[in-house]
């Protein structure tokens, strides 16, 4: 057999042996993501203002109650589960997963409103909450101190203490000001190409979730990758990153550019604001502008951690004292 | 389905040398009978920052048609992790004096790589350009649609602790397509080109952009 020959016949076998593997749907949920809550029964949720939150509660259901908030906008709270040893010591510790991001229910991009979280974290907190004078705290990380900070700001009454640590800004142009150093790339750097080369292969509308979904966790790869200025020790872990609902939260503050302080004089409780020692992009300097915005504030840097210093051991081992030590001073 | 794609893929892959041609960008009017060979190096951004080299053949046609192919990858501290190559070519349809219109269609082989994923996509990149050459410059316009065919995944350990249940495999229908559409233009020199060309990307749903929206190379042909 001739050289071209062989080389056309071992083609033509292999693309035989190709077209003989089952073809799988680029848009269905479970293949390429996981599914939600209301696709699974077996995934752990409550229903709640009118959606199925992936949900999970751990420690007394009479001890005082901390509800963490996830980062993102659109990931889930699985890098935040170092929080159940709050159960070991005193503490009901509420986990969900924000409508749209993690294993809950996704809605449409349109559907997507600060309202709506507020209507949602409210209801979170009554589901769980055994007594009109059981405490709640809210502890959040990234967007999920944002948000806290937001409902604080709505809801300035009810809320008995506030643990946040390193919320990109309250107002909308420290947001801004934050993710123009903390997604700083190298423009010849890997990083960035883990970021943006995938989008020739892969291509969805506004509300293809799963598609979307699987995008947005490729994009976010490059966040604790060596060229991230962040500072993490490594990946993070995540059930799913909610595209859409990122997406939308991101466009929405684009365009109302909110400042989530005009009411937090009237919050007079002590706040205790973590960043990290690592972040490049964060500092202190950052820090103390966003946390004036509180009248009473507890500043504490994480040595040797990074952005997401509440998910990886050093980070963890460093702050969980300081944390415990607020909470208990205020329950 | 599979069997009807990948027929269509081979067919493609095989008639692209004796039929079609070029990827490169020409000045079609600098281009003579006698030049058979285009070399070509550019460096540009396509959907990253990337560099790439090319060869085209000038085919002995009446209608002037050069073959083509090209590889390119992206800047970065990781070699052929992520790649494209196309195998293709171009064919001027069209001349009214130094007006002319060509077509270009490419069959492309890409890899993308990262912590958590390998894809590998047969796609194909099929534009239309129109412009004004004279032979020591040329300005052009550009329209096309780069369109991801069918694409294999394959996912990491790290990505598996994460979603155990993960499917690899090829997936269907389509997993991507772009728009894209820009201006083209360049200088000619004895037997070189230098040519520079930018301009949109929109999602096949004209509505979605990627995360940079834009594309711009720069690069130099040798012919001889």
């Amino acid at each position: 057999m001739k050289p071209t020959k062989s080389v056309l016949a071992a083609f033509f076998s292999g693309m035989l042996m190709f077209a003989c593997e089952p073809e799988l749907s680029i848009h269905e949920s479970g293949n390429l993501v996981a599914k939600t809550a209301d696709q699974d029964s077996s995934v752990p949720s409550i229903y709640v203002n009118g959606a199925q939150l992936h949900a999970e509660a751990f420690g007394d259901p009479d001890d005082p109650m901390i509800v963490v908030l996830h980062g993102g906008p659109g990931e889930d709270y699985r890098d935040l589960l170092n929080c159940k040893e709050f159960a070991n010591d005193g503490y009901r510790v509420v986990f969900y997963d924000q409508r749209g991001a993690g294993l809950s229910e996704r809605f449409p991009h349109s559907t997507y409103t600060m309202q709506v979280l507020y209507d949602d974290l409210t209801a979170v907190i009554s589901y769980y909450k055994a007594s009109p004078t059981q405490p709640v705290f809210l502890l959040g990380h990234s967007w999920g101190a944002m948000l806290a900070t937001a409902y604080i700001n709505q809801y300035p009454s009810v809320i008995n203490g506030a643990i946040l640590g390193e919320p990109g800004g309250f107002k909308w142009d420290d947001v801004e000001d934050y993710l123009s150093r903390s997604r700083d790339f190298r423009l010849f750097s890997e990083g960035l190409n883990d970021a943006v080369y995938m989008e020739q292969f892969i291509t969805a509308k506004e509300n293809d979730h799963a598609l979307l979904d699987y995008k947005f966790q490729l994009w976010a790869t490059a966040d604790g990758g060596e060229d991230s200025p962040t500072g993490n020790e490594g990946k993070l872990p995540y059930w799913r990153s909610g595209a859409v609902t990122s997406n939308a939260y991101m466009e929405w503050g684009d365009e109302h550019r909110p400042d989530w302080t005009t009411n937090l004089q009237q919050y007079t409780t002590k706040v205790l604001f973590i960043y990290s020692e690592n972040n490049e992009a964060y500092g202190l300097a950052h820090a103390q502008k966003v946390s004036s915005a509180y009248p009473n504030v507890q500043l504490f840097e994480t040595l040797n951690a990074g952005h997401d210093m509440l998910s990886f051991p050093r980070g963890w081992n460093n702050t969980y004292p300081v944390m415990l030590e607020y909470l208990n001073a205020l329950k | 389905m599979k069997i009807i794609k990948i027929s269509l893929l081979i067919i493609v892959a095989l008639h692209f040398p004796k039929s079609l041609c070029l990827a490169q960008t020409l000045n079609w009017a600098s281009l003579r009978q006698e030049q058979r060979h285009i070399v070509n190096v550019n460096a540009g951004y396509d959907y990253a920052f990337t560099y790439g080299v090319g060869y085209g053949y000038h085919l002995k046609m009446k209608l002037p048609i050069v073959l083509n192919v090209e590889y390119s990858q992206p800047a970065g501290d990781k070699a052929f992790d992520d790649f494209k190559t196309k195998i293709g070519g171009q064919i001027q349809l069209y001349q009214v004096n130094d007006f002319r219109f060509t077509a270009k269609i490419l069959g492309i082989a890409r890899r993308y790589e990262n912590d958590y994923t390998r894809l590998f996509n047969f796609g194909s990149d099929m534009s239309a350009i129109a412009g004004y050459y004279r032979d020591k410059w040329f300005v052009a316009g550009e329209f096309g649609f780069d369109k991801a065919i069918v694409t294999n995944f394959k996912h990491t350990d790290l990505f598996r602790e994460n979603f155990p249940d993960v499917k690899d495999g090829w997936y269907e229908p389509s997993t991507g397509g772009n728009f894209y559409y820009g201006l083209q233009a360049g200088v000619s020199f004895t037997n070189n080109d230098i040519f520079l060309k930018a301009g949109k990307v929109v999602q096949q749903d004209f509505e979605t952009n990627p995360t940079i929206p834009f594309y711009v190379q720069i690069g130099y042909n040798r012919r001889f």
